[in-house]
């Protein structure tokens, strides 16, 4: 209470106080994020003020959109993001569990149990688990040429509980794909050189993959063709437009005149620069139907836009950074930064450059490349909300694909883990804690059920029918997961619903960390202090 | 066509945004208005510099500002994100969800309502007789919110952007850290860049950058950040930097932990923001008192002081956008054009490569025949910064000077050459030593008043911005009803005045981030900065002081 000496305006709490005020914190966050879980969940719409809408069954989106302020909820909060920033997905089970967490440890401190012996056994309970989890996970080979089968199976299993069946379905094969594309052997999968492109048009089963890129621009000058096949494509990144570089030099013009001479020598040398352009294009054109494409990221003005026209080549300027990686990725070539020492060698191969044009918006396909390391998922919706929403299945698509391929392991789903643990901690864990860190342990095994548990509310199941009856199948030695449409027990091997391994293994790290700091705590002080940052 | 492209960061850049903004679009009606004043009837000036012309799905076309607008989340108000014109056939529809086919909770925040003057934009209130636009003008007099509550300007899907920060409180979001905090993590950079690419890519020859940066609080960091990026992407554009700031921002703070983090932030904050742009001025004063009798602001209202400063940023955005007039550069209507990037040359880049520039403004500006006014119309400026110090000793003064619709006598407007004498007799006259070189832009046109523009001109304004002499000096304030244009002066300077500002912020972050023991220094590594990038941002703020004082210059390279 000294603090109050200190500063009378600081509010503190019990212990007790403290404590309920954190698990209630906790609670009310479970029960927010509760109805998100699985494939039979909640879509959440929110509308804005203004009629914005948003549309998300992402733990991840829901936390960032909504307006936390208890401080134990920014806690725990940003724990369930930082899981998904890491490995992609895994938001709501975080919050879940870590709301279970402190709803068991509550029962048990009420009857008079001190938290620091839950503390203890929750890392028994941890260390346990996790061992039990290395057993547990399934190995996946994958090798030069991945089993795409139990890949698809994973991303399946994500994209089922962000959209509905039909759509799913169709991104996994979409998704696996993509991700296969750009893989290299020996090399870590950067996920960025897989574009995500949308378009605001049609319906959402026009999605789709294009073997190439998808750029947001289009060429900018009437002459240039629309359409055109056997492409070489250049990829550069070169100014082919007269720069005012005087004033960045500190020189001035004092007259007209002057002025006139140094706008028409920087000229000169734009000029130079796009006829060195076009005599390569000659050079490996002129004779063939071959045709020409330049993509550059920096600017390309008029008048070379003009001459680039009458050459018979399609420019198209200011094209994004990544996009410079991702082209020479998907056509082979390089990329250059000077168009002295050009040579056929640095170009790269396109079949077919196309453009759409949609209202003001141009979109360039490039495809039909060879050996394509980048490729491009193109989105289709008919409005933004629903082209958000299915953006963000597929970015957590494309992380569980990739999560599988570098643990090289899944583990079964369907609440299948979580049972199959929980029986491991009562039988064979649990005795070997001392004394009262029993309870910590049992707390901790108990809390798991939380997956399964909220599986079966959301499709509207009695959850203890369907506990008790996946425990019974699992004390008769048998891995079984819910059936989400029947509430009986399933072999989720044999239903293909597998979870990511680094996903479960990391909420079964970070969960009971947070819990037992939470569990800790024993003053609560506000005084002004900025309590965001999590300790 | 030499296209600008605008930003705008943060909540108060956004106000006086809205309200320059505003000025546009008042431009555009009056030159369209066959009963307007044929003053307004611009044709020498291309709205297209700061304008793109668009299409729609439904192949409209639309007319919008090249903006990209930065805000915080909730912060819009009314207006919807993705803007009026682009708005997607289905959003009618939009509540059945087809991405999902389980259930749906739908959460909604309650409809914000449209105040009177947003409402005869969307012509709810147009049928209603009983409501005139006195009462259109006084609602947002009483109650403005939101800086879209008083814009009239119809803006592009990608212009506004919302920044959702997880859990940032925008409320207390005051300084750099919590900026740098929000950005960890998101894709708001990427889609930042999205959005900027698209305006500049349809761009044929980008003139410059015009940003305006709320730098009281975390949004300078975002702005930063954001510079940085244009500075990799684009590295030939010039970048016009405003750091605004409402004057709330200079209450004081009582707390020596909250004053050491001000000072620091202001320190960060001037130190990131001038190494990414070209020139940066400082605008915003922690009263606008000093501006009376020629205007009435009241201090404690954003929708007032954020419509001073929109003005003065106008007026200098007016040569920006003159049209190239062919052999002869002088029409009838306007001299002197400039682009963004020769305005910072003029500034930045002569004598010496100062660039924190001091916006002074006059408006009304008094008439040129103002015989009242002996050191002529010269002496009527205020400056719109602080710590300013005197500069009439300065040799190696650069200014540009900017005068929109200035009067002659009484309400009749001036010619260019009336004025270009005007101009050169006070220097003639020595009345003011002439810096040299200095620019001088002239643009016949006046500031325009639009309906939602505040009521802060004295009872003895005219209709044009003159002063009357027969009328009573007390009484309540003349606003958009009473006044139709006022002329507006501006000058941009650059001089050893901008001295104190810049030496205030080196101590600060000497005597708090770096010296050993400092008090701050916890807090800069709070915000994410190392001890290595401390010390260049200290470097980076002595090389900025060091022009002023040429001789000392070799003795501080050599060490």
């Amino acid at each position: 209470m000294s603090i109050r000496v200190l500063n009378p305006n600081a509010e503190v709490l019990n212990k007790s106080a403290a404590l309920h005020m954190t698990i209630n914190a906790a609670k009310g966050l479970q029960d927010v994020l509760k109805s998100n879980l699985g494939p039979k969940g909640t879509i959440k719409m929110l509308v804005g003020g203004a009629g914005d809408i948003k549309l998300t069954k992402d733990g991840n989106t829901l936390l960032k959109e909504m307006q936390i302020q208890n401080p134990t909820a920014i806690m725990i909060a940003r724990t369930a993001v930082a899981q998904d920033d890491s490995s992609g997905d895994g938001t709501t089970s975080t919050v879940l569990f870590i709301g279970e967490l402190m709803k068991q440890s509550e029962r048990c401190i009420d009857e008079g149990t001190h938290p620091r012996f839950l503390v203890d056994g929750f890392e028994i309970a941890k260390r346990a688990t996790l061992e039990f989890l290395e057993k547990f996970k399934t190995p996946v080979v994958i090798g030069d040429t991945p089993d795409k089968e139990i890949l698809k199976m994973v991303a399946r299993t994500t994209l089922r509980t962000k959209l509905y069946e039909v759509l799913a379905d169709q991104l996994t094969d979409i998704i696996v794909n993509a991700v296969l594309c750009i893989r290299k052997p020996e090399e870590a999968i950067d996920l960025f050189m897989v574009e995500i492109m949308h378009m605001r048009h049609k319906f959402d089963v026009d999605t789709r993959l294009v073997e190439g890129l998808v750029l947001d621009h289009g060429s900018r000058h009437p002459d240039m063709k629309r359409r055109a096949e056997n492409c070489y494509i250049l990829t550069c990144n070169v100014s082919l437009e007269y720069d005012k570089s005087e004033i960045n030099a500190g020189f001035f013009y004092s007259n007209a005149e002057q002025r006139e001479k140094m706008v028409a020598a920087e000229r000169r040398q734009v000029d130079q620069r796009v006829m060195k352009i076009i005599e390569l294009k000659e050079k490996v054109c002129s004779g063939t139907d071959k045709n020409f494409v330049i993509i550059n990221q920096k600017g390309i003005d008029p008048p070379s836009l003009d001459l680039l026209a009458r050459a018979g080549i399609i420019a198209l300027r200011r094209a994004k950074r990544r996009n410079m990686e991702r082209l020479v990725l998907a056509c082979g070539g390089e990329a250059v930064n000077s168009v002295d020492d050009l040579t056929e060698d640095c170009l790269g191969w396109a079949g077919l450059v196309y453009e759409h044009v949609l209202g003001e918006e141009k979109y360039t396909f490039v495809e039909q490349v060879k050996n394509p390391l980048s490729c491009t998922i193109l989105i289709k919706g008919p409005n933004d909300h629903t082209i958000a929403q299915i953006k963000d299945a597929v970015r957590d698509g494309l992380r569980s694909v990739k999560n599988t391929i570098e643990d090289e392991a899944v583990v079964l789903g369907a609440g299948a883990f979580e049972v199959a643990a929980r029986k491991h901690l009562l039988d064979n864990v649990k005795r070997t804690a001392k004394g009262r860190a029993q309870l910590g342990v049992e707390a901790f095994a108990d809390a798991l059920l939380v997956i399964p548990k909220t599986l079966a509310e959301n499709s509207g199941l009695d959850t203890q029918d369907v506990i008790v009856s996946l425990q019974n199948e699992h004390d008769q030695g048998t891995v079984a997961g819910l059936n989400h449409h029947t509430g009986d027990p399933i072999d989720p091997q044999m239903e293909g619903i597998f979870d990511n391994y680094s996903v479960k293994r990391q909420i079964i790290n970070s969960g009971p960390v947070i819990a037992s700091q939470l569990l800790l705590v024993d003053e609560v002080i506000r005084a002004g202090r900025n309590m965001r940052k999590p300790a | 066509m030499r296209e600008i492209v605008t930003i705008q960061v943060g909540d108060f850049a956004n106000f006086i945004g809205s309200h320059f903004w505003n000025f546009q679009d008042e431009l555009l009606g009056l030159a369209e208005d066959d009963g307007a004043d044929p003053i307004f009837k611009n044709n020498f000036m291309d709205m297209d510099v700061l304008y793109r012309t668009g299409l729609t799905h439904q192949g409209a076309y639309t007319y919008c500002p090249r903006l990209i607008s930065i805000g915080s989340q909730g912060s819009l108000g009314t207006l919807s994100s993705s803007g009026s014109l682009y708005g997607d056939s289905s959003s009618s529809d939009a509540t059945d969800t087809l991405t999902w086919k389980g259930a749906v909770t739908k959460l909604a925040e309650n409809p914000r309502e449209k105040n009177l003057f947003l409402k005869s934009l969307s012509e709810e209130g147009e049928d209603d007789p009983n409501i005139e636009d006195k009462d259109r003008v006084q609602c947002l007099e009483r109650d403005i919110k939101f800086w879209s509550d008083f814009s009239k300007v119809h803006f592009h899907s990608k212009s506004l952007y919302e920044l959702n920060g997880a859990w940032t409180d925008f409320q207390n979001f005051d300084n750099f850290g919590d900026g740098k905090e929000v950005l960890l993590g998101g894709l708001h950079m990427e889609e930042l860049n999205d959005r900027l690419r698209f305006f500049v890519e349809e761009c044929d020859h980008v003139q410059g950058i015009q940003c305006t940066v709320d730098d009281s609080g975390g949004f300078s960091a975002v702005a930063s950040e954001f510079l940085e990026n244009i500075a990799d992407d684009y590295t030939n554009i010039p970048v016009l930097l405003y750091s605004v700031r409402d004057t709330f921002s200079y209450t004081d703070a009582t707390k020596q932990r909250k004053l050491i983090t001000r000072s620091l932030h202001d320190a960060v904050s001037l130190s990131k923001l001038s190494t990414y742009s070209s020139l940066i001025v400082p605008v915003g004063l922690p009263s606008l008192g000093g501006l009376a009798p020629s205007l009435c602001v009241r201090d404690e209202k954003n929708f007032h002081s954020s419509a001073v400063y929109a003005s003065a940023i106008h007026s200098i955005s007016a040569p920006f956008r003159f049209k190239p007039a062919g052999p002869i550069s002088n029409t009838t209507y306007a001299a002197g054009s400039l682009d963004i990037g020769e305005i910072i040359h003029i500034l930045a880049g002569q004598n010496r490569q100062n660039m924190v520039a001091i916006l002074d403004v006059s408006m009304p500006a008094p008439s040129l025949s103002d015989k009242a006014n002996p050191g002529g119309i010269l002496n009527s400026f205020h400056a719109l910064g602080t710590e300013i110090g005197d500069d009439s000793e300065d040799l190696y003064m650069d200014e540009s000077l900017i005068l929109n619709g200035a009067l002659f006598s009484g309400a009749d407007w001036a010619s260019v050459s009336q004025v270009k004498d005007s101009i050169c007799n006070v220097y003639d006259k020595g009345l003011r030593a002439k810096p040299r070189p200095s620019h001088l832009s002239i643009s016949l046109t006046p500031l325009p008043i639009p309906l939602p523009f505040p009521s802060i001109f004295p009872t003895t304004t005219g209709r044009r911005g003159e002063i009357l002499a027969d009328q009573p000096l007390e009484g309540p304030p003349k606003g958009s009803l009473e006044v139709e244009s006022v002329p507006v002066m501006t000058r941009l300077r650059s001089s050893i005045s901008i001295k104190p500002f810049i030496e205030c912020r080196y101590n600060n972050l000497l005597r708090h981030g770096m010296l050993r023991g400092a008090k701050g220094a916890g807090l800069l590594r709070d915000w994410g900065f190392g001890k290595d990038e401390v010390d260049d941002m200290g470097e980076h703020l002595s090389k900025m002081l060091r022009i002023f004082n040429p001789s000392s210059e070799m003795t501080s390279d050599s060490d």
